[in-house]
């Protein structure tokens, strides 16, 4: 940085005295281990809230519960027909993460690698859809679903939720597609191969981890989805569990335990979402940013 | 392991360089276009009902009066603009408030977040043991991001929550709020913003991390061996690697903090008295929450000017862009 460390030779430079490099790498060490502290610590109260019974959750001030119970997760659970909202919210997420997987990776694989008039106008153009606002189309949506009968169905969340994550999902998935050899293409295309094996057995398994970096970036959000469902979904039967845990906060009295314990029930299946496909992810994240 | 390979031979390329295309005869030619067009189709269909029309539909509402249940609307020409820009001493002085609530969450959002993510992926990156584990911890506010997260913070902001007895707790009671975090309108939208970068900074990070890991050490090694500082090795090798990195963080967590109001929506809808109004809220209030009145247009004229502002600020961001594609 100085000019004195410039004009040090090579060889003495990056190698800070032993102590000053332990204290250096504990610091970044501690620094580490209180973020993670912060990452963890609404969820640890979202835990310890849900195994508190409706007393203790009064008391505040404690982490761990002194009576832990678990009536709390299992009355919310039952009671609140938590098992309904659950299956509605899989299926809302599983179709909207199955309809983004299925349209956007045919027309990405048409954009990096097949070849037609207009390719390039409108691969910008559904990047483009980025920068128009979910808010801004939201009214229009409810009017236009309102007319066609689906408002308030689930595929009247789907359709919306999977046209509205075409823009990254086109990008990420083209950039996936455009670095897989094109000598592979080619190759299956002298062996006789049509366009659609080529895209079924070559680029889909080869992509992989962006197709799950791109399932678990649209799962998380549409698991969560809240503005466009409270304003379309009217029967209760049909909520999803974003809309449950309102309902459950805005009851006459709201009591924090069942509140948290529905909200575990939120986050816990995404959270074992994204461990067990972490290392996808992972990869697939670091994929899209090397290209 | 087959994909980071094929992953590093490929560096930085333009997207949509030309296919190489064989040189083919007529009939086959238009066989490939027909193929091309029959892959983007559904794609395409879906963007013509979804997106299309609800565009289309919008723009002209927003030069109309309706309430959502009158046979017909009525034209108003570009009133309902002028209104809410300053015409209308019932709106404007809203509007602008939640404007500036805006422009605060715009700027403070991803400044906040780079500078938390980036020392924590540089880090991160030097550690080799936990690192597998930290991740996964440090990835938790993003994957439990939305509705359960803010209810959690609710309850860890309230009055007589864990925050302020933790802050009494630790001799530091006079930074707590017995007004409860959110309801104080000195601390409502700070308290946001914190929460916001706190959801932001895990995905920045791994962007971060793995702009870190693609570079070569050996490069890195050689440039040092050749003499060059670490400040120029951080000019020259990691900037260039890091900085489209940077360029899209920047760019979702704009496009995130100016579309982006569920956190608003679920923890204040604007509260107290307008502290923590945005624009984003303040069109969907418009549109959904006010029973008969005729405020349908001026949601649809609100929701395209936040249009407007997003894409003119893309406009200024593209040559970032640009230089990082």
């Amino acid at each position: 940085m100085s000019a004195a460390t410039t004009a040090a030779p090579p060889a003495a430079r990056g190698r800070a005295p032993g102590a000053r490099a332990g204290a250096v790498r504990l610091v970044g060490l501690a620094a580490l281990a209180l973020y993670a502290a912060v990452s963890l610590y609404p969820f640890l109260w979202m835990v310890s809230g849900a195994f508190k019974d409706r007393f203790e959750i009064l008391a505040g001030g404690h982490l761990i519960p002194v009576r832990p119970t678990l009536d709390t997760l299992l009355q919310t659970w039952s009671e609140l027909r938590f098992l309904d909202y659950f299956l509605n919210s899989l299926r809302v997420t599983g179709f909207t993460v199955l309809g983004v997987l299925a349209v956007y990776s045919l027309a990405s694989y048409a954009f990096a690698v097949l070849d037609f008039p207009g390719r390039r106008a409108l691969f910008w153009f559904f990047v483009g859809l980025l920068f128009v606002p979910g808010i801004t189309v939201l009214l229009p949506v409810v009017i236009l679903e309102n007319r066609l009968g689906i408002l308030g169905t689930h595929l009247g969340l789907v359709l919306p939720f999977v046209n509205g994550t075409a823009p990254l999902t086109v990008l990420m998935l083209t950039n996936a597609f455009r670095s897989v050899p094109r000598e592979l293409h080619d190759a299956a295309r002298v062996d006789g191969a049509g366009e659609a094996r080529i895209f079924w057995r070559v680029y889909l398994p080869l992509s992989r981890p962006t197709m799950i970096t791109v399932a678990v970036l649209v799962a998380v959000p549409t698991w969560n989805e809240y503005v466009l469902t409270r304003v379309s979904l009217t029967e209760e039967s049909r909520y999803t569990l974003p809309l449950a845990l309102e309902s459950l906060a805005t009851g006459n009295v709201p009591q924090y335990n069942e509140i948290m314990a529905g909200s575990l029930i939120i986050v816990v299946p995404v959270i074992v979402l994204f461990l067990a496909l972490q290392r996808y992810f992972v990869s697939g994240l670091a994929g899209a940013v090397k290209d | 392991m087959e994909i980071d390979v094929v992953g590093r031979a490929a560096p930085v390329r333009d997207v949509l360089a030309p296919a190489p295309q064989p040189a083919a005869p007529g009939r086959s030619r238009w066989r490939g276009w027909l193929t091309g067009y029959a892959f983007v189709a559904p794609a395409v269909a879906l963007f013509l009902l979804m997106g299309l029309y609800t565009i289309g539909y919008g723009v002209s509402l927003s030069f109309a009066e309706w309430n959502g249940f009158t046979p017909t609307w009525e034209w108003v020409g570009l009133d309902n603009y002028l209104d809410l820009l300053y015409r209308d001493p019932g709106l404007a002085p809203g509007l602008h408030r939640a404007a500036l609530n805006t422009a605060v969450v715009m700027v403070v959002v991803p400044l906040g977040t780079i500078v938390l993510a980036l020392p924590l992926a540089v880090l991160l990156n030097r550690v080799t043991r936990l690192r597998g584990l930290l991740r996964s911890v440090f990835f938790l506010p993003y994957v439990t991001s939305g509705i359960a997260v803010y209810y959690a913070w609710r309850y860890l902001l309230e009055p007589e929550g864990p925050i302020n007895f933790l802050l009494r707790s630790l001799g530091l009671g006079g930074l707590a709020r017995p007004q409860g975090f959110l309801a104080d309108p000195a601390t409502a939208l700070p308290t946001l913003i914190v929460i916001m970068i706190w959801s932001a900074v895990p995905v920045a990070m791994l962007l971060y991390l793995a702009g870190l890991q693609s570079i070569n050490p050996n490069v890195v090694e050689a440039a040092q061996m050749d003499g060059a500082s670490p400040a120029r090795v951080v000019r020259h090798i990691v900037w260039p690697l890091l900085r489209p990195i940077t360029a899209a963080i920047v760019l979702l967590g704009l496009r995130d903090s100016m579309q982006g109001f569920q956190i608003f929506l679920v923890m204040t809808d604007g509260g107290p008295a307008g502290h923590t109004d945005v624009l984003g809220l303040q069109a969907y209030h418009l549109a959904f929450f006010k029973g008969l009145s005729s405020t349908l247009g001026l949601a649809s004229a609100l929701g395209w000017m936040i249009f407007l502002a997003a894409l003119a600020l893309t406009l200024l961001n593209a040559r970032t862009l640009r230089s990082g594609r």
